[in-house]
């Protein structure tokens, strides 16, 4: 867990994002899972997009996952990210890819492939986020 | 009747454009030259005299993103009997459709975009386009909310996969702003060099300055007409002879179709389903106009839609070239890198006149054939214009 000295900007929450970032808060990331044939989507959807099903479970996420691909802001756009800033898109365990940012001491050339799992910020006004780190 | 004569149904009868140049340098003096629609009301105005018609012979309208339907046609004065609003490609796909199945006879596509003046945004969590693209915004929370980290995220696995370098990227830039120093109506037309491409700054690594394209305030027209219409009226009608479309939306938002693929099946089916229907190949094509929101679309798009194979666009670009000195000339008027940044729209005026001949010291020698690629978001177009096999 880490303490961030400026508020993240808020996320984009549709109705079924809800449970996401309430387990966001928890700081016990879960994924949306079909019901009926168990495929892991994200971001949450009303429907699963392999066989249209509405039944929904939610599952703990290992926090697992591989790096795809990375970039690192030059300019800061953002007051909570000061550059330079690097995001990574990392492919799950579980199967979704999900972007965040990475902090850690893999040098960024190196970092595609390299496995990475979750760790928690918490802003000023007690927003957690989940971002990637060295597993 | 067969869907290839939707390759024989309909040609671009007039282009016109505003003052990219001067207006440029008017909002950068803080001046608002125009809004969306005065642009896009200038541009009109063009192109029905580069038509040689009268407003009242339009019988269809379609505005671009930028200008609601109803306003757009209250501005112009047109009362038509079919109309929509869409983005630049889907505007050609619509005019030549629906003048294919006798909806209209003469469409006019205009395009307005006060980006610039209004400091339209495409990055934060109200980033432009975000409403259609939910990739464009569900990321803001960690700091990825600009279209050019999408990029720059797709162009770094590119490079993962395919060995590509950063320079090899560069000369893209470099032969755009080629192509716009010799147009007289491209915003940027100092020559770069590659030396000057490398020592310029990141913007979102590994994009640098010269990978972004301009944003800047303009206006864009082109009239369609069936070609029974072009037949008797027109003398340098270029027909629309190939149209092919595929989109890439499941996991869209995760990033999936652009970091694992590379937008390469859509790419691969809209281009081959444009070659079926003109009876043309991508051998045949004298230039090609590819959507440059960013230089490394020209690299996804050689491949995908059929130039060079997989992860060979780097090669073709250093053996074959794409410079209007040498190979197959790629956004031959500098693009939204180097020209003006009409969304797409500038593409297919380029198009037009380089098949007409017209475009002085940057004309391609023999163009008989344009094809326009794109593929935003993975809605995969290709238009091939000109000469039909």
């Amino acid at each position: 867990m880490v303490t961030w000295p400026k508020p993240f900007p808020k996320p984009v929450q549709r109705r079924d994002d809800e449970p996401f970032w309430a387990s966001i808060a928890r700081r016990r990331l879960e994924l949306q899972r079909c019901g009926a044939c168990g495929r892991f989507r994200y971001p949450a959807a009303p429907v699963c997009p392999e066989c249209l099903s509405e039944a929904v479970e939610w599952v703990p996420a290992s926090g697992e996952g591989e790096v795809l691909s990375w970039c690192v802001f030059h300019r800061q756009y953002l007051e909570a990210f000061p550059p330079p800033h690097v995001i990574v898109a990392v492919k799950l365990a579980e199967g979704p890819i999900m972007c965040g940012f990475f902090r850690g001491d893999i040098p960024k050339d190196a970092l595609i492939g390299r496995r990475v799992s979750f760790d928690y910020a918490v802003d000023p006004e007690g927003q957690v986020l989940p971002f990637f780190a060295p597993s | 009747m067969t869907s290839s004569d939707l390759g024989r149904a309909a040609s671009v009868v007039g282009v016109g454009h505003t003052d990219w140049v001067g207006d440029y340098a008017r909002t950068r003096a803080g001046e608002q030259p125009a809004d969306s629609y005065g642009y896009a009301a200038r541009a009109f105005v063009q192109a029905l005299g580069d038509a040689g018609i009268s407003r009242n012979e339009v019988d269809g309208l379609i505005t671009g993103p930028r200008t609601a339907y109803e306003r757009m046609g209250e501005v112009l004065g047109l009362n038509t009997r079919w109309g929509g609003q869409a983005d630049a490609v889907t505007a050609v796909v619509m005019a030549a459709t629906a003048i294919h199945a006798g909806l209209a006879e003469v469409v006019a596509l205009v395009y307005g975009n006060d980006q610039r003046s209004a400091k339209v945004q495409y990055g934060g969590p109200q980033a432009m386009g975000g409403e259609n693209y939910l990739a464009y915004v569900y990321h803001s929370p960690w700091g990825l909310t600009s279209q050019g980290a999408l990029y720059a995220l797709m162009f770094q696995r590119y490079k993962h996969v395919y060995g590509a370098t950063e320079r090899d990227l560069g000369e893209v830039a470099v032969a755009q702003r080629l192509a716009a120093s010799l147009n007289p109506n491209a915003i940027m037309r100092k020559r770069i060099t590659i030396e000057d491409y490398l020592a310029a700054a990141y913007i979102c690594e590994p994009l640098r300055l010269y990978d972004y394209c301009l944003i800047n305030d303009g206006g864009v027209c082109l009239i369609v007409a069936s070609n029974d219409w072009a037949k008797r009226r027109s003398s340098r009608a270029v027909p629309i002879v190939g149209i092919g479309r595929a989109d890439l939306n499941r996991g869209a938002t995760e990033l999936e179709p652009r970091l694992v693929e590379f937008y390469r099946p859509a790419q691969q089916a809209a281009a081959q389903a444009s070659y079926a229907m003109a009876g043309l190949g991508p051998e045949d094509m004298d230039a090609l106009q590819i959507y440059d929101s960013f230089s490394c679309h020209v690299l996804f798009a050689l491949e995908g839609f059929g130039h060079c194979g997989e992860g060979e666009a780097a090669r073709f670009i250093g053996d074959r070239g794409i410079s209007l000195d040498r190979g197959l000339p790629v956004n031959t008027g500098g693009g939204h890198l180097s020209e003006t940044y009409m969304q797409g729209w500038a593409h297919q005026i380029e198009a037009v006149r380089q098949i007409r001949g017209e475009c002085g010291e940057r004309q391609v020698p023999s163009c008989r054939a344009v094809q326009y690629c794109s593929d935003v978001a993975g809605k995969a177009f290709s238009i091939i214009y000109g000469a039909s096999a």
